[in-house]
C-alpha cells in the first residue's frame, strides 16, 4: 500500500513545482511592452497540464481501485507536457530567451521525472496486483 | 555470477539505506567532476572559437561606439548595437602601410522582431572583401548570399527556407550557421545590397543611420588584417593617426580580457572540484571505517564458515566498487541533464564565450568520471577491507555478546 502511494506523493510535488513554476520562476518570456508571444500560451498550457497532473496524483493517493489506470493516465499527461513547449506550441525564436533557456528544459525534465515516477507507480501496482492473484 | 559477487549484491540489497547513502555520496563526486569539467572545457572551446571568429588583427569602429555599446559585449553576449562612420574609412585604411585586407561590416539593430520579444543584430558583410564571417558562412552555405537572403546564427530559431521579417522586409533564411559560443550566434547576416534595403526600411521607420544628410554610404566596423612582418601595434597607431573620429581596437586586447575572466572562472571551478573531492573522500573513508565496526561480526561469521581473508577483502572492495559504479553513472546523468539542458542559461549567466565540447570528448569524460568514481570508492574502502580481512573471528563474536 505504502509503496504504491509514494510515487503519487512524488508526482504531487512535481505537479506543484510545474504549476507554480509556470507563472513564477519557470515562466515564459516577460515582454517589456505587455504583449504576449507564443511562449505565453505554452506557459498557460503547462499550467493546465501541471494542475491535471496534480489532480491525478491526488487520485493515485486516495483512490485504491483506480490507481493503476490513474498512473497510466499520468504517463500520457507527462508525454503531453514534454511535447508542449516547442513541439506542440512554438516558443520564441531566440534560444537565449527565457522560454527556451529555462522554461523548456526545466519543464521537459520535470514532466520526464513525473512520467518516470508514474511508470514506477504503475509497475509497482501491477506487480502487487498480479502477485496477489 | 560467482558466489562472492552474488554475496556482495545481496549485502547491498539487504541494507538499502546504507547503499543509497554511499551511492548518493559518490554521485555527488561524479556530478562535481563531470559538470565542472564540461563547463571548463566549454569555456575553453568558446575562447578558441572567439579567436577563430574574430579573425582580424584590428577592428576600426567609430569613436562613439565604445560609449554607445560595449563592443566586447556585442561579441560575447550578442548585445545589439548600431553605430556608423563614413564608408571611405575602408579605402583610407588600405592606404596605411602594413594593412593587407580591410573588410567593412554594417550593423543594424532590428526593431522587436516579429518572431521574438527582443531585438536582433543584423550584420551586413561585403562578400568580396570579407575574410572573417565568410569562411564561417561557407561551412553552412555552398553559394553566396543573394538579395534579401540571410544566414542566421545557430541561436536564432528559424528554419532554412523560412521568411523572417526585419523592418517589414521579407528576408529568406538560406543557411543556419555553426555554433561559435559567442554573441555572433544570435545575429543575422546578409550582403550589402540587402543591408542597404534594410537601412532604407529603418530610415522609413524613423531610425536614421545617416552621418550627414546627403550621404548614406556608411559602415559600422572595418576588420583589418595586418601583413606578415609588420608590427600590429605600429599599424594600429598609424591607423589611429590617419583616421579621424575612428577608434582602432586590437582584437588581442579583447581576447586577453576574456581569457583573464575565463582563467578566473576555470580556477574557481577547479578549486571547488578539488575541495568537494577531498571532503567527499574523507566522508567516504569515515563511512567505510564505521561500516567495518558494524559488520565485524558478519565477517567473523563468514571467516568461521571458511571464507579466506582474501575473499573477505575482495567482497568489501566489490561492494564499494559497485556503489562507485552506480554513483558515477547517476552523477554523470544528473550533471549531463543539467549542463546540456541549461547550456544557454549557464552561458548567459557567465557572460563568456561558451561552446560545448564534441560528443566524443563528452563521452570520454563521462567514462573517465565513472572510472574515477569506482577507483575513489574502492580506494576509500581499501583500508577498511584490509582491516576487515584481519578480523579475529573469536574476538569479534565475543565483543558482540
Amino acid at each position: 500500500m505504502k509503496k504504491q502511494i509514494i510515487p503519487g506523493c512524488v508526482m504531487l510535488v512535481l505537479a506543484l513545482v510545474i504549476s507554480i513554476g509556470s507563472f513564477t520562476f519557470l515562466s515564459p518570456c516577460v515582454h517589456e511592452d505587455g504583449s504576449v508571444g507564443a511562449c505565453w500560451w505554452a506557459g498557460r498550457a503547462l499550467l493546465g497540464l501541471g494542475c491535471l497532473l496534480g489532480i491525478l496524483a491526488v487520485l493515485t493517493i486516495v483512490s485504491g481501485r483506480a490507481r493503476f489506470g490513474t498512473y497510466l493516465s499520468s504517463i500520457a499527461v507527462c508525454v503531453l507536457g514534454i511535447l508542449t513547449p516547442g513541439t506542440l506550441i512554438s516558443l520564441c525564436r531566440m534560444s537565449s530567451m527565457h522560454c527556451r533557456a529555462v522554461m523548456q528544459p526545466a519543464m521537459i525534465i520535470l514532466f520526464a521525472a513525473g512520467g518516470l515516477t508514474a511508470a514506477i507507480g504503475a509497475w509497482v501496482g501491477s506487480k502487487d496486483k498480479w502477485g496477489k492473484q | 555470477m560467482t558466489g562472492m559477487t552474488s554475496l556482495s549484491v545481496k549485502n547491498l540489497k539487504r541494507k538499502p539505506g546504507r547503499t543509497i547513502a554511499l551511492v548518493l555520496l559518490t554521485a555527488f563526486l561524479a556530478l562535481a567532476v563531470f559538470g565542472g569539467s564540461v563547463v571548463v572545457l566549454s569555456l575553453r572551446n568558446g575562447l578558441q572559437s572567439l579567436e577563430a571568429r574574430l579573425g582580424a588583427d584590428i577592428i576600426l569602429v567609430p569613436s562613439e561606439a565604445q560609449s554607445k555599446v560595449s563592443f566586447q559585449n556585442m561579441f560575447l553576449q550578442g548585445t545589439t548595437g548600431a553605430f556608423y562612420m563614413d564608408a571611405s574609412v575602408t579605402e583610407k585604411a588600405l592606404e596605411v602601410p602594413g594593412v593587407e585586407k580591410a573588410a567593412p561590416q554594417v550593423f543594424l539593430a532590428s526593431l522587436k522582431a516579429d518572431c521574438c520579444s527582443i531585438k536582433i543584430q543584423v550584420i551586413g558583410i561585403d562578400p568580396e572583401k570579407d575574410f572573417t564571417v565568410q569562411p564561417w558562412i561557407a561551412r553552412s552555405l555552398t553559394g553566396e548570399l543573394g538579395e534579401m537572403e540571410v544566414a542566421v546564427g545557430c541561436k536564432v530559431e528559424a528554419d532554412i527556407g523560412e521568411i523572417i521579417r526585419i523592418y517589414e522586409q521579407r528576408c529568406k533564411v538560406i543557411a543556419r550557421l555553426e555554433p561559435t559560443g559567442t554573441g555572433l550566434d544570435t545575429a543575422v547576416y546578409c550582403n550589402m545590397d540587402t543591408m542597404n534595403k534594410l537601412l532604407a526600411a529603418a530610415e522609413a521607420k524613423g531610425i536614421s543611420h545617416k552621418i550627414t544628410s546627403d550621404d548614406d554610404s556608411v559602415v559600422s566596423a572595418v576588420y583589418i588584417k595586418v601583413k606578415d612582418g609588420y608590427d600590429i601595434d605600429t599599424v594600429n597607431t598609424a591607423l589611429t593617426g590617419k583616421l579621424r573620429k575612428v577608434t582602432a581596437v586590437r582584437t588581442r586586447s579583447m581576447i586577453t580580457g576574456v581569457s583573464d575572466s575565463l582563467a578566473g572562472v576555470s580556477r574557481t571551478v577547479s578549486t571547488m572540484i578539488v575541495v568537494i573531492w577531498v571532503l567527499a573522500f574523507i566522508i567516504l573513508l569515515l563511512s567505510y571505517v564505521m561500516i567495518i565496526r558494524e559488520r565485524s561480526r558478519e565477517f567473523a561469521v563468514l571467516r568461521v564458515l571458511g571464507a579466506s581473508r582474501k575473499m573477505l577483502g575482495r567482497m568489501a572492495l566489490l561492494e564499494s566498487a559497485a556503489c562507485g559504479l552506480m554513483g558515477g553513472i547517476l552523477g554523470v546523468i544528473v550533471a549531463a541533464v543539467g549542463v546540456f539542458a541549461f547550456a544557454s542559461l549557464i552561458e548567459s549567466s557567465l557572460g563568456l564565450p561558451y561552446l560545448m565540447p564534441a560528443f566524443s570528448t563528452v563521452l570520454l569524460l563521462a567514462i573517465g568520471t565513472i572510472l574515477l568514481s569506482i577507483a575513489v570508492s574502492a580506494a576509500a574502502s581499501a583500508l577498511s577491507a584490509w582491516r576487515l580481512s584481519r578480523v579475529n573471528p573469536g574476538t569479534a563474536l565475543r565483543e558482540g555478546n
